[in-house]
């Protein structure tokens, strides 16, 4: 495709912002008006928090004592028998409701509730963020509402269900392609409606500055510990460090811990829906370009008239047309690269986790795993450590009713 | 990217010929007001979109903000939503919507070519796949006058500022009620034709009054800058109108009209022919509004 680019922003000027809105030429604030105050306000306290020593005791006693941080490291001993490599797993799927998500919530809510703020919005795709804002918001004692996808609330009812019992309030959104980007759209929409009451908890390293910042922020904690981990008992630093990307906080958050050891290499799994050549996937670095959604530029799958493409995946967390900016800029500088598994893959790799493991790994999880099983051959003897981003109860609808369409 | 960007009196002459500038700057010696509605381009087709364009024209507004189609505008509200989905279902994008708006300005089929002011609304990503430069130059080329992009702050517009400005475009700047004075009297001191003074927080068509909030904001605007303002959001009788003028140059109503236009066609066979009565009838019925804004007020000395 012929390169159209925007500039990055001429530093040193942030404009408005007080810290860089861009990773490279990709990020941005690419937001409607209204919003602009909201966001300074945003990174203002984004700044005093990382400044507030007590504020960051706080957040690392609420990980501690109430998520269950820090997570083991599994040494997966089947699965490196049966693939000839050696396979660690970082058990994020042992954070409290099951998934990554909870690092960024808590964060988020507790500066939200500090900048007096009575309201939180989410979106949510596979609903582990929006069962994570709604967990914070409980613990908390904030008002909570959540937008998720009608194709989403079907797929996976029994996060549609826990948020209820959270006490949250569940918008169903029942236009565009009903997946995560429409209710990152609500959600928007409904923030740009009331942006001095409510703060917008988004749910991975995407949107206007400073919220990729911000959710990286919280996530990093995934690779600091890991890496901690793969010191103390691992016997060293990993070759390869392995997650999947939709928005790409968990990957984010595990590469973070790993940028400096230049030898360890960082890769990152879209998700390949019906393959490549079928155009039904979410795989950005593979059949799209750059361009801006929900606030940020950055890798999309987009037309030719920049209309933003339906996407397709087994996994609701993965099915989004847009990439983290952070992600787009370790892609282009070439420290992180981006590979793809597909529906089937990642349902092979769910079993044999499954099976090999006695670990379910969500459908999202299951992607970077399926990875790992298509390339062993060529990584023979290699240490290779997994970001197991969340669990797979959430999926047992969805893996149920292909399992019997197989049989 | 071309980098040889004009000089500022080139630019300065450049928007000497625009045709929104023009009209801003008659309407100010004459004392006027105006009425800017909002179409979506392609809702109903650019059939449609040509047809309700020349009867707008007949009306008598000031202006007309043409939106381009886009998959995901998150600034507007369920009904500019769905205009933007039947759009881009009936297969509209900027390039085709360029050859309507070159037909609109040349005449055809008996119609006579038009002057009337046109800016081009979206959101960044379809208006950027082209390049912000090419954009621009094939907007002025086929008749064009303004770009609005409703994710495009200040802090991100610097090189569409400059491609719009080469190309004798006027970029147009927002301000809202979040926005702080600063960055108000900011945004006045660049702007080029209008700015586009967000009445209200919140999406587009959200509420169908023009409250009183609004209205001090617009009054805490007009005194931060004698820059020509257009209000949008809020908009949907002639009162509001009315209102909206008090301190502002132009009225924008969107939301209002696209509800109406499209209740008339999906109810009438002849779908564009009820289009465009439905809208040139409540354009009228708006017009009103300034007639009586038009009254001189103690306060107002232009």
């Amino acid at each position: 495709m012929d390169e159209i680019r925007v500039r990055p922003a001429e530093p040193p000027s942030h404009g408005v912002m007080e810290t860089n809105p861009r990773f490279g030429e990709f990020g941005g604030v690419f937001a409607p008006e209204t919003l602009m105050a909201p966001l300074v306000e945003l990174e203002r306290a984004w700044i005093e928090f990382q400044q507030d020593k007590g504020f960051r005791q706080e957040i690392h006693r609420l990980l501690r004592a109430y998520a269950g941080r820090p997570t083991a490291l599994s040494p997966a001993a089947r699965l490196s028998e049966r693939l000839g490599c050696e396979i660690w797993l970082k058990r994020e799927d042992l954070l409290h409701t099951g998934a990554h998500k909870l690092n960024n919530t808590l964060g988020q809510c507790l500066m939200a509730k500090r900048m007096g703020k009575k309201r939180i919005l989410a979106e949510t795709g596979a609903g582990q963020h929006g069962v994570a804002t709604a967990t914070a918001c409980a613990l908390l004692g904030l008002e909570c509402r959540i937008y998720m996808g009608a194709k989403d609330a079907q797929r996976q009812r029994p996060n549609l269900l826990r948020m209820r019992l959270l006490g949250a309030q569940v918008e169903v959104v029942r236009h565009g392609q009903r997946t995560l980007k429409d209710a990152i759209n609500e959600a928007m929409r409904a923030w740009v409606g009331d942006p001095q009451n409510s703060h917008y908890v988004l749910g991975s390293a995407l949107g206007p500055h400073p919220f990729p910042r911000i959710v990286a922020g919280f996530q990093e904690v995934i690779g600091r510990e890991a890496r901690r981990q793969m010191m103390d008992w691992g016997g060293g630093l990993p070759n390869k460090v392995v997650a999947c990307v939709g928005g790409g906080s968990n990957a984010i958050g595990v590469f973070r811990g790993f940028l400096d050891d230049e030898d360890v290499e960082l890769i990152g799994v879209e998700a390949g829906g019906h393959g490549i050549p079928s155009d039904k996937h979410a795989a950005r670095f593979q059949g799209g370009w750059p361009g801006v959604l929900h606030g940020c530029y950055t890798w999309l799958l987009q037309d030719e008239d920049g209309q933003i493409r339906p996407t397709h995946s087994i996994s609701a967390g993965l099915d989004y047309p847009a990439v983290g900016p952070e992600h787009a800029e370790l892609q282009a500088n070439g420290r992180a690269r981006y590979e793809w598994a597909d529906d089937r893959e990642a349902l092979k790799a769910f079993a044999m986790m499954a099976e090999l493991e006695g670990i379910l790994p969500a459908l999202e999880s299951s992607h970077a795993v399926a990875w790992v099983i298509r390339e062993a051959e060529a990584m023979q003897g290699q240490k290779i450590l997994i970001n197991l981003s969340g669990r797979g109860d959430k999926d047992m609808d969805t893996v149920a009713g292909l399992m019997e369409m197989d049989s | 990217m071309n980098s040889s960007a004009k000089s500022k009196t080139e630019i300065q002459n450049a928007l000497q010929q625009n045709r929104l500038c023009r009209r801003l700057r008659d309407m100010r010696r004459q004392g006027l007001k105006g009425l800017a509605p909002y179409l979506t381009a392609g809702d109903g087709g650019l059939e449609t979109t040509l047809a309700v364009l020349r009867e707008l024209d007949a009306a008598g507004v000031a202006a007309v903000e043409l939106g381009i189609p886009f998959s995901d505008p998150i600034a507007d509200g369920p009904v500019l939503q769905a205009a933007s989905e039947r759009a881009l279902q009936a297969g509209t994008t900027l390039a085709g919507t360029l050859e309507m708006l070159r037909e609109f300005r040349q005449g055809s089929r008996g119609a006579a070519g038009s002057d009337l002011p046109v800016a081009l609304m979206s959101y960044t990503n379809p208006l950027l796949r082209r390049g912000w430069w090419n954009t621009c130059q094939e907007v002025a080329q086929a008749g064009g006058d303004a770009l609005i992009v409703a994710d495009l702050p200040v802090e991100e517009s610097g090189e569409m500022r400059e491609a719009a400005l080469s190309a004798g475009l006027c970029p147009v700047h927002f301000v809202a009620p979040t926005t702080s004075e600063e960055r108000i009297r900011q945004a006045g001191a660049i702007s080029c034709g209008f700015l586009y003074v967000v009445g209200r927080v919140g999406v587009t068509g959200a509420r169908t009054q023009f409250d009183a909030s609004t209205q001090d904001f617009l009054a805490f605007v007009r005194q931060c800058t004698e820059a020509p303002l257009a209000v949008g959001f809020g908009v949907a009788a002639a009162k509001d109108v009315s209102e909206a003028t008090r301190h502002a140059d132009l009225a924008i109503v969107g939301t209002a009209l696209t509800a109406r236009m499209h209740k008339a066609a999906s109810e009438n066979q002849d779908f564009l022919s009820a289009s465009v009565h439905a809208a040139g009838s409540f354009v009228r019925d708006l017009l009103r509004g300034l007639a009586v804004a038009a009254v001189p007020e103690p306060d107002q000395n232009s």
